[in-house]
């Protein structure tokens, strides 16, 4: 039983109605209650931001917050606060959605009795106490299976590394001849493993969604490469179920802003879901085109021409651990994680996924993902930064081999550590780190960071220039390096434009100098 | 020529004999330790061209023996490879910066154990051979 005093917030514009709720405090034990009573929304959340409250009485019609917005407006100051919303005898039904934004409860003014307004209150404070007690089982429940998931996911990785090696020595007739049918039965235990190992991987991506450890690292990149990846990847898969899998990608498409390396593995497990669920002779196409809804995304569609899925599932399916009911659909396919990591994946990069069907016809998983904009790149550097009267200043850095060619896997290793390396050179506030604006050819990466900054250009090449002859990343492999600035003359901000159609001012002249850059570079190539 | 020496560090008997197998099968000598400790010994008294080095192991984990290592001049300049169960960027990270010439995630495909062994060493091809008779050895 608690001994201090309840500290009630009553939130109630109107003083006759704040009167009769503070009446019918009088009949309770003195000193057992503590009533605060405020007449706008904006002392209310000054007042909650303080802390002390145990509970909030909140009017839902105010002269600065109506509605729902004043629920959120109040949860999201204290989220561990309880709520009680008040309403009129015709708002029940507001009263309803004011619960799901997390109202502990809802009084009808006129119909509150004057003993139960007390208890009421007592029981919203016990209901919200039980619900974070709740919340933090769960969270430290989902924690412990994280922890555990990942653990043992560790430890199932010796065992099975000890199979695959002992399979494949006597596969290779490391340990004597082996005759036809033998080898055919080390292939299944062979094949088994792979799914095992695939498991494995699930699970521990799984668990570094969970743990938020994902990794993820946008860069401007091409949606046809990926999907070109990922047929050319599963066409051998594809061919022996005998399914055609193909591509379309008609039109010009721009790039698109997401992490190359998740774009792919995204693909990778949407097409592998669809040739699991498409019958020989069937189809699997892989289609991307601008999203008619939002042309700042692009939408890829996957459809195939499988069994389809009932529309109860159509959001189930991306649930974790959901597997199909049907067992002589499913045979053995896994763990049912797939989709959840497309889902986590997908959004992280501020996409969409869902899917549509109709039942026996087969299937169609969209996702859609963001089209690279270099003036929403840029925009934040323009916040609150007095741009008009600097200049604009662009660095590149260019990092080339001896060879005259940089292998696909120095490229990737190379552009990440660089991005690092440019990025400790800048003032995070100023500047933005461009990504590869590429079209200097095949030989060389090409990074630029914009610097809004009159001084800048000069000072952030010599930093680079001092940071790269020291890095022995450059030495080991054997690369060269080159840095240069050059300022773009000034950009002029119309009285009455507005920052976003100047900042798409300010990228188009960036993105003309680089491009004419390069191309005099070509040229001289 | 002589067999290029490889140290195995690796807690796991049966993994430490597939390798074993695996390597001995393309020309390779082949070394054991089985926790850090032992490893640093081992690594003096054979002077390996290589370690393969696994992150889980007992009293001290593969970076304590990178660390280890890199703290005597005439082990330090040997290329180590870790093949480890351990997965993810952060320890990826690790080791490289560590010096590791290269992570692998546990189970490795052979081919690419012996490309990056390969590599590793400055080696070409060579021909692997059936070695029946050395399983008994361990």
């Amino acid at each position: 039983m608690r001994n201090r005093a309840l500290k009630v917030l009553l939130v109630e514009d109107n003083a006759g109605d704040a009167r009769l709720l503070r009446e019918m405090f009088i009949t309770e034990r003195p000193g057992s209650i503590e009533l605060t009573h405020l007449m706008r929304m904006s002392d209310a959340l000054a007042h909650l931001a303080k802390g002390g409250v145990d509970i909030v009485l909140l009017d839902m019609g105010l002269p600065d917050g109506h509605g729902l917005d004043t629920v959120r407006r109040a949860r999201a100051v204290a989220p561990d606060v309880p709520l009680i919303v008040l309403t009129g005898l015709d708002d029940e039904a507001l009263a309803a959605e004011a619960m799901k934004e997390g109202a502990q409860d809802y009084l009808i003014k006129g119909q509150i009795e004057n003993r139960a307004l007390p208890r009421a209150l007592r029981h919203a404070i016990e209901r919200h106490r039980m619900q974070a007690e709740t919340d933090h089982i769960r969270m430290s429940q989902l924690q412990f299976k994280d922890e555990f998931l990942s653990h043992v996911s560790h430890e199932l990785r010796s065992p099975l590394t000890a199979i695959y090696q002992f399979v494949t020595i006597i596969q290779d007739g490391l340990a004597g001849e082996v005759n036809q049918e033998q080898q055919q039965h080390l292939e299944v235990v062979l094949r088994n493993v792979k799914q095992l190992q695939a498991m494995i991987n699930d699970l521990l991506e799984v668990a570094s969604v969970q743990a938020s450890k994902l990794l993820i690292r946008l860069e401007r990149t091409s949606i046809v490469d990926a999907i070109t990846y990922t047929v050319d990847t599963l066409q051998g898969a594809a061919r022996d179920k005998g399914i055609t899998l193909t591509a379309e990608t008609g039109g010009a498409l721009p790039d698109i802003w997401v992490d190359a390396t998740r774009i792919r593995q995204i693909l990778i497990i949407l097409v592998d879901n669809a040739l699991k669920f498409t019958p020989t002779n069937g189809t699997v196409k892989v289609q991307a085109r601008r999203w008619e809804q939002d042309p700042s995304f692009l939408v890829i569609e996957v459809a195939d021409s499988g069994c389809g899925i009932s529309a109860d599932k159509t959001e189930l399916i991306f649930e974790r651990l959901f597997q199909v009911a049907d067992p002589a659909l499913a045979a053995r396919k896994g763990l049912g994680l797939g989709l959840y990591i497309c889902k986590e994946l997908v959004s992280r990069q501020g996409g969409k996924i869902w899917a549509s069907s109709v039942p026996g016809e087969g299937a169609t998983f969209s996702i859609t993902l963001p089209v690279f904009s270099l003036s929403r790149l840029m925009a934040p550097a323009f916040v609150g930064h007095k741009y008009s009267e600097s200049q604009i200043t662009l660095v590149s850095t260019e990092v080339g081999s001896r060879m005259g060619w940089l292998s696909e896997k120095v490229r990737a290793d190379c552009s990440n550590w660089m991005r690092d390396v440019l990025q400790r050179c800048l003032n995070s506030k100023l500047d933005v780190l461009l990504p590869d604006m590429g079209s200097s050819g095949a030989t060389e990466l090409f990074v630029v960071a914009a610097v809004t900054d009159e001084i800048g250009g000069e000072a952030i090449t010599k930093r680079i220039r001092e940071k790269l002859h020291g890095s022995h990343e450059i030495v080991q492999a054997d690369l060269t390096f080159s840095t240069c600035y050059w300022t773009l003359p000034p950009v002029q901000r119309n009285a009455d434009e507005s920052m976003e159609s100047f900042v798409e001012k300010v990228a188009a002249k960036i993105q003309e100098s680089i491009d004419e850059r390069s191309s005099s570079r070509m040229v001289k190539i | 020529m002589s067999n290029k020496k490889i140290l195995i560090v690796e807690d796991d008997a049966d993994v430490r004999l597939g390798l074993h197998v695996r390597l001995k099968a393309n020309h390779y000598d082949v070394f054991f330790a089985v926790d850090a400790l032992s490893s640093l010994a081992e690594a003096r008294k054979h002077e390996p061209d290589l370690i393969l080095l696994d992150l889980g192991l007992p009293a001290g984990d593969g970076f304590v023996v990178m660390d280890r290592l890199k703290a005597v001049p005439a082990l330090a300049i040997i290329p180590i490879i870790v093949v480890s169960g351990r997965s993810g960027a952060a320890n990826r990270d690790r080791a490289l910066k560590a010096g590791a010439k290269a992570f692998l995630e546990k189970p490795v495909d052979n081919a690419e154990l012996l490309a990056v062994i390969r590599q590793a060493l400055g080696e070409t091809v060579k021909r692997e051979r059936p070695l029946v008779h050395d399983l008994g050895t361990l």
